[in-house]
């Protein structure tokens, strides 16, 4: 009984997880392709012809391009928005979830409304702010904007997931003497843990694949991030250079799957901590 | 771009390293790294304003990253470097992917900051009231190498304003690019648009369809404008009237869906600008219309059919045979620009002498002023330095720019209407309805001339058109 479930199990997850891991599978492959072997579709993409596997795009992408000073800048604008975002959302979340009392959730829910506003939308009145602030074609640009989306989501997640908590827990801290700001730092917080790795890795994400600011503010090689950097190198005109393409997405990808397994059980966690409330 | 920095050792870290020391020590870099950046003299500092500033004035520019990538370095390294050695000025050229060039200039005239001068690849005359008049430098350049081309004098003067909103100084033709060895199989040339529905059918069979696109992007655009002119239809007249309901624009709707059906496939409908040059070199293709970049792509990859690949001008059709131009470069200086006196003066030596430029994009910028580039049907007989390159395919361009190019909106000019009805697509849009079948040929000319109309109305009113 319980091997006819796995079988059930994995006969139902399995075609979800080919379809999900397919575009990884034709991003190294791709990547791995010699320029010439891309044209070919006979073997594109299960067979490699003569000259492939190569590791000539990943040289071509350190070698030629600014490749590592994007990969660089984007840890760092990833870093920094990542530090905004809790130290803003944090107590922003809370307080929305345990002191405004009903406002708190309309404005909770008004906070989340405007982490909607596509950037399409937004850019053009950021541009005048980064101008009048003097900030544009500088990092600081992403890192003053990217919070205006990243806080309002982080607010409602965290929200939902401090709601989870047993108010009786910090009753209790304050019974003993410790302050409202102890009693977070010692009590709520640590039991937040999942809710925060998910404020951390989806807010990481968000930076890593923002484009519209990225591509907007930021008009010099040196200063760009990786989703404004490869698409100005690596499409010219009508010319996709497909396999630097695929390296230059594939690096970063990895090392945010990872985190993601990682810390899985934790972010599932953090994701549906508020669901039930 | 050697990295000198040092690098952390991992095999001397402890190897019992916890998920909280994990978290806390990534927490501590990254304070370390943000902190560290705003000392730094880039990253999160930004790029240093007057690093090996050796000159007066500062130039900022900002253009697309070129199909050519010698072009950039050449543009870059050489051509700028010496010009603002010559100039006393420092300048800055940065590039950006040709799909943002929109969403770039108009988070610059948001901001009413950004580059002394913007490089469009189309007319961009709807910013006519944000730019400076630059009719003074085309007068100095008409002064030294001779009139400018009706090509570029159509994409870039307002007769109603008597303005040059833009300086172009490089268009780029755009042939037919087909595959000699399929279609001497079927025995034609794709000299006309009937030879091309005639072999359609056969060569689909064989497994290499036409590839023109339907979908909103600008080979489409280009493509489909081009064969409603070769049909005698128009989107405006001389005087920017609406003229797209017509019977040559029924012909060349009737026309298309017809090739559709006998000779293409449902991938034009979602094609993007790479799409034909991939098809084509991917070898399925017969023929697609674009710059010379597959046949470039085609020679530097030395494909197994780069000989076979020929260029035509665009096929002859019941109107006259007229093409477009692919892309059209064309500099403004914006009202807040910084440097208007360094930005004029360049575009004055670009204009004047632009062999160079010719010469390293390998024949794909054609010299907006014929003048300025000598003896061109000499030097493109002559073998350049690229990669198996086949002798005499590009004599041709030279007929081709002449004789069969015009510019987005002929018989009128690229005015600001025309820039928006060829920035909403509402060209191919027209085209791929017919097509799939959801409109008659006269149901959707009169679908786009009622999207078009209040275009019109609008940049009448505005006292442009």
């Amino acid at each position: 009984m319980r091997r006819r479930d796995s079988v059930l199990t994995y006969a139902t997850v399995a075609p979800f997880a080919i379809v999900l891991a397919f575009p990884f599978y034709w991003m190294l492959m791709t990547a791995l392709r010699a320029d010439n072997d891309l044209y070919d579709i006979e073997q594109v993409p299960y067979k490699f012809n003569a000259g492939s596997p190569t590791s000539a795009n990943f040289r071509f992408l350190f070698e030629q391009t600014d490749y590592r000073q994007w990969l660089q800048n984007t840890a760092l604008v990833g870093l920094a928005v990542v530090v905004i975002t809790l130290v803003l959302a944090l107590p922003a979340g809370y307080a929305l979830a345990r002191l405004s009392g009903r406002a708190g959730q309309s404005l909770g829910v008004g906070i989340f409304l405007t982490y909607l506003v596509p950037p399409t939308l937004l850019f053009l009145p950021l541009s005048r702010v980064i101008a009048e602030l003097n900030l544009s074609d500088r990092l600081w640009s992403l890192i003053l904007v990217y919070p205006s989306f990243t806080v309002p989501f982080s607010i409602w997640l965290l929200m939902g997931f401090f709601k989870t908590i047993p108010p009786e827990l910090e009753d209790a801290a304050l019974v003993d003497g410790a302050s409202r700001l102890g009693a977070l730092a010692r009590v709520v917080f640590p039991l937040s843990i999942p809710g925060i790795l998910t404020v951390v890795i989806f807010t990481f994400s968000l930076v890593v694949n923002e484009f519209v600011y990225a591509i907007t503010f930021i008009s010099s090689s040196e200063v760009k991030t990786i989703s404004a950097g490869v698409p100005t190198e690596l499409i010219r005109g009508d010319v996709f250079y497909w396999g630097a393409l695929m390296a230059a997405t594939l690096i970063p990808a990895i090392p945010l799957a990872l985190l993601y397994n990682l810390f899985l059980n934790r972010f599932i966690a953090g994701f549906t901590g508020g669901a039930f409330r | 771009m050697k990295d000198r920095r040092e690098r952390v050792d991992i095999s001397k870290v402890d190897d019992e390293l916890t998920r909280r020391d994990l978290l806390r020590r990534a927490a501590l870099g990254g304070i370390v790294l943000v902190y560290g950046g705003t000392g730094a003299k880039t990253a999160v500092a930004g790029v240093p304003k007057f690093r090996h500033r050796q000159h007066a004035g500062t130039l900022r520019i900002i253009q697309w990253s070129h199909f050519v990538p010698a072009y950039d370095r050449w543009f870059d390294d050489v051509y700028v470097k010496r010009w603002g050695d010559a100039n006393d000025t420092e300048v800055r050229v940065d590039h950006v992917n040709l799909a943002e060039l929109p969403s770039r200039a108009a988070s610059e005239v948001a901001a009413q900051s950004g580059h002394d001068l913007f490089q469009f690849l189309s007319p961009p005359a709807a910013y006519e009231d944000r730019v400076i008049a630059l009719n003074d430098v085309v007068q100095q350049v008409e002064r030294k190498v001779g009139k400018i081309s009706r090509v570029g004098r159509r994409s870039t003067y307002n007769p109603r304003t008597r303005k040059y909103f833009g300086f172009a100084d490089n268009y780029v033709p755009d042939p037919v690019h087909y595959r000699a060895d399929l279609w001497s199989e079927v025995g034609l040339r794709p000299t006309t648009w009937e030879n091309i529905r005639r072999a359609a059918p056969r060569l689909k069979a064989m497994g290499n369809p036409i590839g023109i696109g339907m979908s909103n992007e600008l080979d489409s655009n280009m493509a489909l404008i081009a064969l409603l002119q070769c049909f005698g239809a128009y989107i405006q007249s001389p005087d920017a009237r609406i003229t797209i309901r017509s019977k040559g624009t029924r012909d060349a709707l009737n026309f298309m869906r017809d090739l559709y059906r006998r000779g293409m496939t449902s991938e034009v409908f979602a094609w993007t600008a790479s799409s034909n040059n991939d098809a084509f070199l991917a070898g399925r293709l017969s023929l697609a219309l674009n710059a010379i970049s597959i046949a470039r792509s085609a020679e530097q990859r030395n494909l197994r059919f780069n000989r076979d690949i020929r260029i035509l001008p665009i096929p002859d059709g019941p109107g006259p045979r007229m093409g477009l131009e692919h892309v059209m470069g064309v500099y403004v200086i914006w009202k807040f620009a910084q440097n208007k006196r360094a930005a004029k003066k360049f575009l004055v030596d670009i204009g004047t002498q632009y062999t160079g430029h010719f010469l390293n994009s390998y024949f794909y910028n054609f010299p907006a002023f014929p003048g300025s580039v000598k003896r061109i049907p000499a030097r493109l007989r002559r073998n350049t330095s690229y990669p198996n390159e086949v002798p005499g395919r590009y004599p041709i361009l030279d007929q081709i720019s002449k004789k069969w190019t015009t510019n987005v909106g002929h018989p009128g000019y690229s005015n600001a209407a025309i820039d928006e009805v060829f920035n909403k697509f509402i060209i191919p849009q027209m085209f791929a309805r017919v097509a799939r079948g959801d409109m008659s040929a006269d149901e959707a000319m009169r679908a786009a001339h009622r999207e078009m109309t209040p275009i019109f109305r609008k940049w009448r009113a505005r006292r442009k058109i």
